[in-house]
């Protein structure tokens, strides 16, 4: 296959001009998937959230005003609560075919508001990490599958055990010990110092937005402060992606049309990168998308400790206050999240192994 | 010999000297009264935000932020909370038995915005905080608002009210500008509830008085405000910029030991310990104002145990109350009563019960219970102060269990104990009261039928005299009186009631050493305002 070609033209059994449907008709799938399992999510959120004990209106209402009967009856009418289970949940459900989310009972803001806030902090981060996670991770794994049973991969193999076996919270910690405390060589908590306002939020990345505005000093520091958080949360995937990546690329690596590339005399290097890697990278890839989703939807200790207003922040806040409409926001941007990710994994082994496109 | 020319030279230069002294005196006052504000002054604080709103936050951090950005009538200075000072109102004048309090307000004051304050102002505000049915609403329960010229203001409550002096101090009571929230959304009507609209304005904008303006709010990553230029009372903004950042305690001290002009609010007096003594940064460890308190609940039919009075009292005599509050950690002291030692009326240490494990042991024979088994619930998840209560309910586990009772605890998730607490159904219940007022009355609550007498199953009519004392207690006006009174109650409450007050846990600030002015308040924390550099 030429590179540079769609996918859609890829898939044999259709001429170039005609409309790519195949590819509609999983798209289709994966949309009515997604709907389907929306829906399941939010009526399982919403069963278990009203079966955990305890009362919203206990959880938000101060001591006072909770035993002032108005206070408590206003607060139940605005969110619905006066109602039945199955008229709540009809009720919302509705509201979330209309794109609304309803209202944080916290902050009492739109849901959609609050997730447009939070998501891209999170995002912000979890790109950067996974960048990260990806370059290292991939690499030492090649380097470690390589040069099997030598000095190097069992050096490797210990580091990336270390990785993931480490408590994220505590390397959070000793990061920021070390780090910004002792050395001062990085920002600590936040996503920009003090004395920098936050840029106007046009994608919610403050290092994009601060450069679109053309605030470069607010950009540096943003960026100064990604690289702390992403590192904590970097570490844990590189030491998957390490180990993964050194197992895929050995079940590659002895290969017959291996040894035949070696055979025809192509360099090391090119069989490395041309040969093996795409054969071993649909595996390593299925990792990459769990890993990025789970970054993307369980920061939630990083977060808190770096002081970083994300999604796991807004959920651990949710949760704790029995905040229905912002839970079932989260439930929902989770399972967009895994579903969204798992699309894009699926597309992307089309794109890498043309046995996959073909079948 | 001095020549005749000389007293003349001598006066023309003691009068050039007192001169340059005056000018120089004149500069350096107008230096003082007219410095701009600059800099940015950096709060560490665990968030508890909801809002900006002044008529809708009732939390720790809302009460900062609205205690800077929205004057009172009334304010408390200092460290103080026993004598609410003039702010918005000159003064104030009580009549009819302390149910009508006329308030006269300063005639120069402008919101930031440039609009005269007046009495319109606050009889909106006020009817905002009572129609919103909100946390604070219940500040002004019975008490109805009136203007009585541009510059009075009349508040009328139902049964007298000696507290409201206290009430207006608080930061809920803040005084918006009328017009600016009512073209945004916001009413004071009957229904306000429903049809008031101005929360998301106002935690854009802020349209108050107060030293300080709001730049920016966000409930879970930081409040940025700046200095008010037009501000005219008398707590000047020292700051060009205030960052309140939502940071865990850990991370706090790190930053406050690595920053300048940084004020950590949340270490626990063991998170603190490395701080005492440094150099780059000052610790103050006092007593908070919230009680942590044990009780046995009162009602038979939750338990045939804990309802036992004798039983109380060897609870009462068993627990080991210095032991405790050496657990709490440093500046931690005694809670000798249930009204903080801060408090008017709050009883003196010596008045406080005293272990007495033999007496303990008597009450519990006198009591016919043999071998009691109860169960203690509390808040597992939740830590004020940097204690956790399940430390707390584990020396008291170990107290009992020395005298042979045991005690089975129920740590439970906070909105799962605090519904059990709330219906009155835990035998036992370790639980704190945190001041809603700084004023003696808000602690009527422990009494038969009252709020917190009716979780510990403690109903109306079961202390007939202490009930009797409560209800003179909270409706004398004379601070004096009323001192004497609510000490009683408490010497009570201590001798035959269901509470066992424990302590009051230490409140650590840590500042960076060259800010001045940090003084920790009971009721709003810090002020802000009064926080300058060196």
């Amino acid at each position: 296959m030429a590179r540079g070609r769609s996918l859609g033209a890829l898939i044999p059994g259709r001429s170039r001009t005609r409309p790519p449907r195949p590819f509609l008709r999983f798209l289709a799938r994966r949309f009515v998937a997604l709907l389907f399992l929306g829906l399941g999510i939010t009526l399982v959120a919403f069963l278990l959230t009203n079966l955990a004990p305890g009362d919203p209106a206990a959880a938000n209402l101060g001591q006072r005003a909770i035993e002032d009967p108005a206070a408590v009856a206003s607060f139940r009418e605005r969110y619905g609560l006066d109602k039945s289970l199955p008229e709540q949940y009809g009720i919302y459900v509705w509201r979330l075919a209309h794109g609304d989310l309803g209202e944080s009972q916290q902050a009492r803001l739109p849901v959609t508001e609050e997730l447009g806030t939070f998501i891209p902090a999170t995002a912000e981060l979890a790109l950067l990490s996974i960048l990260i996670a990806v370059v290292v991770g991939v690499g030492l794994g090649i380097l470690a599958a390589i040069r099997q049973n030598r000095l190097t991969d069992h050096v490797l193999r210990v580091v990336s055990l270390t990785g993931v076996s480490m408590p994220t919270f505590w390397l959070a910690l000793v990061a920021l010990y070390i780090f910004f405390f002792r050395l001062n060589w990085l920002p600590g908590t936040g996503r920009l110092d003090p004395q920098f306002s936050e840029p106007e939020h046009r994608t919610g990345f403050f290092t994009i937005d601060a450069l679109l505005q053309g605030e470069w000093a607010t950009a540096g520091d943003a960026a100064r402060h990604l690289v702390l958080p992403a590192l904590v949360l970097a570490l844990y995937n590189i030491g998957l992606l390490t180990r993964y990546t050194r197992a895929a690329v050995l079940e590659v690596v002895h290969n017959d049309y291996i040894r035949a590339a070696r055979a025809k005399g192509i360099s090391e290097r090119r069989i490395v990168l041309r040969h093996v890697l795409r054969a071993a990278l649909p595996s390593v890839l299925t990792v990459i998308g769990l890993a990025f989703a789970n970054v993307m939807t369980g920061a939630v200790l990083v977060e808190n400790i770096f002081a970083w207003p994300g999604i796991g922040q807004y959920a651990y806040r949710s949760a704790t206050t029995l905040d229905l409409p912002a839970i079932m926001g989260v439930s929902l941007f989770v399972a967009v999240v895994y579903i969204v990710v798992n699309f894009a994994v699926d597309v992307l082994y089309g794109v890498i192994d043309p046995r996959i496109r073909v079948s | 010999m001095l020549s005749r020319s000389t007293p003349r030279r001598v006066l023309l230069v003691a009068v050039a000297l007192v001169a340059a002294i005056a000018v120089a005196a004149a500069a350096a006052n107008s230096t003082s009264n007219d410095q701009a504000a600059t800099g940015t002054l950096v709060i560490d604080k665990s968030f508890d935000l909801k809002t900006a709103d002044p008529q809708r936050q009732f939390e720790v951090t809302g009460g900062i932020v609205a205690h800077v950005l929205y004057d009172t009538l009334l304010e408390f200075r200092g460290s103080d909370v026993t004598t609410p000072r003039p702010s918005l109102a000159t003064g104030y004048r009580a009549s009819n038995g302390a149910k009508t309090y006329t308030f006269t307000l300063r005639r120069n004051v402008r919101f930031s915005d440039g609009t005269p304050l007046t009495s319109r102002d606050v009889v909106f505000s006020f009817r905002r905080l009572i129609n919103l049915k909100g946390n604070p609403s219940f500040l002004l329960a019975g008490v109805t608002v009136s203007a009585g010229g541009p510059y009075t203001v009349i508040l009328r409550s139902r049964t007298p009210n000696p507290a409201l002096p206290a009430i207006v101090a608080n930061g809920s009571l803040g005084i918006v500008n009328s017009k600016l929230v009512e073209a945004n959304g916001g009413t004071d009507a009957a229904g306000a509830d429903k049809t008031d609209k101005a929360e998301s304005f106002l935690n854009r904008t802020s349209a108050g008085s107060g030293p300080y303006l709001l730049k920016s709010f966000n409930t879970t990553s930081r409040v940025e405000l700046t200095a008010n230029p037009r501000y005219t009372g008398r707590r000047k903004a020292k700051f060009a910029t205030v960052v309140i950042r939502n940071v865990l305690a850990p991370a706090q001290l790190l930053s406050v030991q690595r920053g300048t002009n940084e004020i950590s609010l949340d270490l626990s007096p063991d998170q603190a310990r490395p701080l005492f003594g440094s150099r780059n940064v000052n610790v103050q460890a006092i007593s908070g104002p919230n009680i942590w308190f044990l009780f046995a609940n009162s009602n038979s039919k939750i338990s045939s145990i804990t309802s036992n009075k004798r039983f109380q009292n060897a609870i009462r005599y068993q627990l080991d109350y210095a032991g405790l509050v050496r657990l709490a950690g440093r500046g931690s002291g005694r809670a000798a009563g249930v009204v903080p030692s801060q408090f008017l009326g709050a009883l003196a240490d010596a008045a406080a019960i005293k272990q007495n494990t033999t007496r303990a042991k008597a009450e519990l024979a006198a009591s016919g219970l043999t071998n009691p088994e109860v169960e203690l619930e509390f808040p597992s998840d939740f830590t004020s102060s940097g204690l956790s209560f399940g430390v707390i309910a584990q020396k008291i586990q170990a107290d009992l269990g020395k005298i042979g009772i045991k005690v089975n605890l129920a740590g439970k998730p906070i909105a799962t104990s605090l519904a059990n607490y709330r219906a009155g159904t835990e035998q036992l219940g370790l639980w704190l009261w945190g001041p809603d007022y700084p004023d003696p009355n808000d602690y009527l609550v422990f009494l038969p039928g009252q709020l917190v007498g009716l979780r510990a199953g403690w109903a109306a009519g079961s202390d007939r005299r202490l009930e009797a004392l409560g209800r003179r207690a909270g409706s004398t006006s004379n601070p004096r009186v009323r001192g004497q009174l609510f000490r009683q109650i408490q010497v009570q409450l201590n001798q035959r009631g269901p509470f066992f007050p424990l302590f009051q846990p230490g409140q650590v600030v840590a500042a960076s050493k060259n800010l001045t002015g940090v003084v920790y308040n009971a009721t709003f924390q810090i002020d802000l305002a009064t926080i300058g550099s060196r």
